[in-house]
């Protein structure tokens, strides 16, 4: 706490000049094992959705509209960037990009939505076996990857059951 | 004529109060981060203030829980306007990997009208200096949504009915093309 | 003594005051920044900082809005007010009845605004800051007090012009009394302009900025640019209290050495303030009650004639 000392701090910090990164001047490169924005690869891309059903967040959400077509939807709001879908997508369809700007006034902007032709089965001519009975029951309503109940996403379970939790806090319920 | 001169420098000087409403603080060090002499953000004018009444921006962080929905509602409005409120990391975007559990509303704009988005888990401070160069209008912002249909046709058909031959060994006849 | 060529000369004092005490602000925060090893803000950013400031919402809130507009304004007021009166080589001060101690007065009535403001807004927060605001003015107000009394002790009045003209080096042997208060006062200047190591009341990261906790918009601005002020009329009264040797210049070049003087000044409450950590109130009290007995034994000393 001498007087000594602080000359000798306040001359160790000059020293050092300025040590601040004149970012947005200059892009700055992210180091080479980080993990950004999922990229999805239309053309190498299957339909398996196997990134759906390991989304720990629930971000690829899968659609169905007919036979042959299946809707996959990454909606790029809660992604974490674990990787995990890019780890388990068997054509490597998914790359995790070095792309770590995306900053955005609308969040929809990050959404990538692939529209796929499933190629048939050799033998029976359909794209999947027609689930039995008990197979309907398991997947209607409850898959929580459905592309439909995408506005159902976003809320905790006690709304899925059908009453409110909280009653006195004004939050907009669809 | 002061007024236009008071807008013109709201973006000069920003001054931003941090709200953490329940995130596991990741993104609260990234923030802490950006106040640092390396990737220092006090050249634009930007200060952390330690009340909301001082400040212009909010930077929300972490989803909006049942016990934090409250107080994120009163600093917002205890902020004067003109107000901005940035959404900090996936949790605060979209509620993060939590938002199915049992005390997660859901991501901040269920409480407070959010502006800005800067996605991330944690964001890097570059992330949360561009976001935030972006929102001002500083730079252009580099996402838009992307919407691919595979229009490759014809997709080759196979009918049950031509296939011939047993065994290991099986051949199409005739293959339609749609 | 002209009473016609006083006027001008208080308001261009007060103007200048007000231009410069911004830009001053601004050098204390870019060389702050510098010494931390980063690039700091431009040196204009307070002047974007007030006029952002001016445009916002102003939202009355805590426990009394009316005295929270009261305690505003009366800050910036008397600090103007000081400004007319205090000698900047530009024109004789006036010289009415009881000058120094008028002085003295209005330097405590800026502290008490604080007092003020933070009695208006009600909050535990701003509570605590004023508890320790006033236990600083307890401690802190009697050293400028002495100052200017030994002054008036040498120089046989309390007249302004002849008190805030280097009146502490007027004894007839070798001013001991002066150079005991020139130490105190510089051991002690960073208390009156609240800045590090003792900037206790605006703690921001303690008590979330004390006292102004509940100001917004306006008002606010309002008390940013009463406290950038302070430091300039502070240094101001310091120099004029005790380096007043104007090198027999003539009239331009006196009053850019004197707003020099005050630069330099400025500059080493930086260098201070960047370099420090900020001491508990108990530390604080304790410091300042050693520079009391010090500044006591200045006035006994020049009671005697030393």
């Amino acid at each position: 706490m001498s007087i000594m000392g602080k000359f000798k701090e306040t001359i160790i910090c000059l020293k050092a000049g300025r040590v601040t990164l004149p970012y947005p001047a200059q892009p700055q490169i992210a180091p080479p094992t980080f993990r950004g924005r999922p990229i999805f690869d239309a053309a190498k891309c299957i339909g398996c959705a196997g990134c759906a059903n390991n989304c720990p967040a629930r971000e690829i959400l899968v659609f169905d509209p007919c036979q042959e077509v299946r809707i996959l939807k990454y909606l790029g709001r809660r992604c974490t960037y674990c990787g995990r879908c890019a780890d388990v997508c068997p054509e490597k369809a998914i790359t995790m990009s070095k792309d770590f700007e995306t900053g955005t006034g609308s969040i929809g902007d990050l959404q990538q939505q692939l529209e796929l032709f499933m190629s048939t089965c050799q033998r029976c001519g359909r794209c999947f076996k027609k689930p039995s009975v008990l197979e309907q029951l398991k997947m209607t309503g409850y898959r929580l990857d459905d592309l439909r109940d995408e506005r159902w996403i976003f809320r905790s379970q006690s709304y899925l059951e059908g009453e409110p939790l909280v009653d006195d806090i004004r939050i907009e319920l669809d | 004529m002061l007024k236009n001169l008071c807008k013109k420098m709201f973006a000069r000087s920003l001054w931003v109060y941090h709200a953490n409403s329940g995130g596991c603080n990741g993104c609260d060090i990234e923030v802490l981060n950006v106040l640092t002499p390396y990737y220092d953000v006090e050249r634009f004018g930007i200060k952390l203030v330690g009340s909301p009444r001082h400040a212009d921006v909010m930077l929300c962080q972490g989803p909006a829980m049942r016990s934090t929905v409250k107080a994120l509602q009163r600093a917002y409005e205890a902020m004067p306007a003109p107000k901005l409120v940035f959404a900090i990391g996936s949790c605060a975007c979209g509620g993060g990997i939590w938002f199915d559990t049992y005390s997660v509303l859901g991501p901040v704009e269920k409480a407070i009208p959010v502006d800005f988005y800067i996605p991330g888990c944690p964001p890097r401070p570059e992330a949360i200096v561009y976001g935030v160069a972006a929102a001002v209008g500083l730079v252009d912002k580099k996402t838009a949504p992307v919407q691919i249909k595979q229009l490759e046709l014809p997709i080759p058909r196979y009918h049950p009915g031509d296939l011939r031959g047993e065994g290991e060994l099986v051949v199409y006849e005739k293959v339609e093309k749609i | 003594m002209d009473t016609i060529a006083m006027i001008p000369g208080g308001l261009i004092n007060t103007v200048t005051v007000l231009i410069v005490a911004p830009f001053f602000h601004g050098v204390l925060r870019k060389i702050t920044a510098r010494i931390q090893s980063r690039q700091g803000p431009p040196i204009w950013q307070p002047y974007f900082d007030l006029l952002k400031l001016l445009g916002k919402e102003d939202i009355e809130s805590g426990e009394s809005p009316r005295t929270q507009r009261f305690a505003v304004y009366l800050s910036l007021a008397t600090l103007l007010t000081m400004a007319c009166l205090v000698p900047m080589e530009l024109s004789e001060p006036s010289n009415f009845a009881g000058d120094s101690i008028l002085l003295i007065y209005l330097l405590t009535l800026c502290s008490i605004c604080t007092l003020l403001a933070g009695l208006a807004a009600g909050s535990a927060y701003s509570l605590v800051g004023i508890s320790r605001e006033m236990m600083t003015i307890i401690a802190l107000e009697p050293l400028f007090a002495i100052a200017i009394v030994v002054g008036a002790i040498h120089a046989q009045s309390f007249r302004m012009d002849v008190v805030l003209n280097g009146s502490v080096y007027l004894t007839k042997g070798f001013p001991w009394s002066g150079l005991v208060m020139v130490a105190v006062m510089l051991l002690s200047f960073q208390a009156f302009v609240q800045r590090l190591p003792f900037d206790i009341t605006e703690a921001e990261t303690e008590i979330m900025e004390g006292p102004l906790v509940e100001y917004s918009g306006p008002k606010l601005a309002v008390f940013k640019y009463a406290q950038m002020v302070k430091l300039v009329i502070y240094s101001a009264i310091f120099v004029a209290l005790f380096v007043p040797w104007d090198l027999g210049l003539t009239f331009p070049w006196k009053w850019l050495l004197f707003w020099l003087k005050v630069f330099i000044l400025v500059l080493l409450v930086t260098l201070v303030a960047a370099t420090h950590a900020r001491y508990r109130i108990d530390q604080a009290i304790r410091y300042f009650a050693g520079l009391m007995v010090a500044a006591v034994v200045a006035l006994a000393l020049a009671s005697y004639g030393y």
